[in-house]
């Protein structure tokens, strides 16, 4: 299968290339668009760590919060005011922006303004959102549905390319274990790539221990720098982060989000561990044990 | 008593059509693959280029051989392209070839069913075994 590249960005804003031998691209960000002054600086203080360590990347903030457990919960600002907020942080950052929707009603409006949409993990395989998420014609960030084998996605894949749409990004953020409880399963990162489409891998999200606080979802971050490692040494090609830099605060994810003062520690390492596989593949060439012999 | 065998009979007269037989493109899944070749009653499935050339073919033994060797999951053995699990390089004949030839040729290597190409490889059909025994013995016309 010949390995995809997809492009994120249009206009003048920055251009991130994600796929293989290419530089691991974060995406990250507020999980929910708190406000535009929240979101804003959460920008300037990602956007100062990534060029220090030269990463390039992209900012992921939703709207639209659809999945909460519980009713009283932040739902988010609504498409209108978030997506105003993203569209003045593309132009005065000059990032690409990504941003999810639930309700294949307001894709079109998110195409409109994101570089990239993003489809949540439990509605990865529903067909009208696959449907309106190519017809925006921007590339797609496809999350592996917590209850998904990784092959199955290819499902998913089949019906984008149906719907005409070839920029793909796969990712991984845990498969449920039981009940409120996800792992991570490494072996997912190879099989999705057999797809030929780029990987990522949400570490936030797969820490995440699902509505395991009766309305709320629980999670252990300690485990993040563990397993953004692990996951970049298995050959991913974007890594997913959702920082916050009050997690305690935090509208949305406030049991997963990972609070900013640790974000330059984990992408350092990041880089480096995926700098070194590129250097294996470079100097071992790719993995080649066959699964028959 | 002996059997009168129509040697001159050449492969195109008996060589089942490719509406009559399992024709799959290369991105078609090895699930699918599977249910084409039952909704034919053949045990070869020929997977074409989108221009119609044959790329490969995939038969109840490379299933069978395959079963017996796969560690991964049958869903995910499923999923798998069908091109994945295909010989690449199958045994061919061509539809001027004689009947008996063709026969001789499946004895030899001890299969059931060839794909018929043209001179560029274009998939033409497929022989299948029963029917052209049963002609070449003059069982059938």
């Amino acid at each position: 299968m010949k390995k995809k590249i997809i492009e994120v960005g249009y206009g003048s804003v920055n251009k991130v290339k994600i796929g293989s031998n290419m530089p691991l691209a974060f995406i990250g960000g507020p999980c929910a668009i708190e406000s535009r002054e929240h979101a804003f600086r959460m920008a300037d203080l990602i956007d100062n760590i990534c060029n220090k360590l030269n990463i390039p990347w992209i900012y992921k903030s939703c709207y639209d919060k659809d999945c909460r457990s519980s009713p009283e919960s932040f739902h988010g600002v609504g498409v209108e005011d978030g997506l105003g907020i993203l569209s003045d942080i593309r132009d005065e950052f000059g990032l690409p922006v990504v941003s999810d929707f639930s309700d294949s009603a307001w894709a079109k409006a998110t195409g409109d303004v994101c570089d990239m949409v993003q489809i949540p993990a439990y509605l990865c395989r529903q067909t009208s959102i696959l449907r309106s998420a190519a017809d925006t014609k921007r590339p797609i960030h496809l999350k592996k549905g917590q209850f998904m084998s990784p092959w199955n996605m290819k499902n998913s894949i089949r019906k984008l390319e149906d719907f005409g749409s070839e920029q793909v990004l796969l990712a991984d953020r845990g498969t449920f274990m039981g009940y409120n409880m996800l792992v991570n399963d490494m072996t997912c990162f190879p099989i999705m790539s057999q797809t030929g489409y780029p990987v990522c891998f949400d570490a936030t999200h797969s820490i995440q221990l699902p509505t395991s606080m009766g309305n709320i979802s629980g999670g252990q971050r300690e485990f993040i720098p563990y397993l953004v490692r692990a996951a970049t040494a298995c050959g991913i090609n974007a890594l997913f982060m959702e920082v916050h830099d009050n997690p305690k605060k935090a509208l949305s994810d406030a049991n997963t989000v990972l609070d900013i003062k640790y974000l330059e520690n984990i992408l350092s390492q990041a880089k480096i561990v995926h700098e070194m596989r590129l250097e294996l593949k470079e100097k071992f060439g790719e993995d080649n044990v066959h699964p028959d012999e | 008593m002996s059997i009168q065998m129509n040697k001159k009979t050449l492969v195109n007269e008996v060589m089942l059509s490719v509406e009559m037989c399992p024709v799959i493109s290369e991105k078609i899944i090895l699930k699918e693959a599977l249910e084409k070749m039952g909704a034919f009653k053949l045990g070869i499935s020929c997977i074409v280029s989108s221009n119609g050339k044959l790329i490969g073919i995939l038969t109840d033994g490379d299933i069978r051989r395959k079963l017996l060797k796969s560690q991964k999951p049958l869903s995910a053995l499923f999923i798998d392209d069908a091109l994945v699990h295909s010989i690449r390089s199958p045994i061919v004949v061509q539809p001027s070839d004689l009947l008996f030839d063709a026969v001789t040729l499946m004895d030899k290597n001890q299969v059931w069913d060839l794909p018929v190409v043209d001179n560029h490889n274009k998939l033409l059909g497929v022989l299948h075994s029963h029917r052209a025994v049963a002609v070449l013995l003059g069982i059938v016309n």
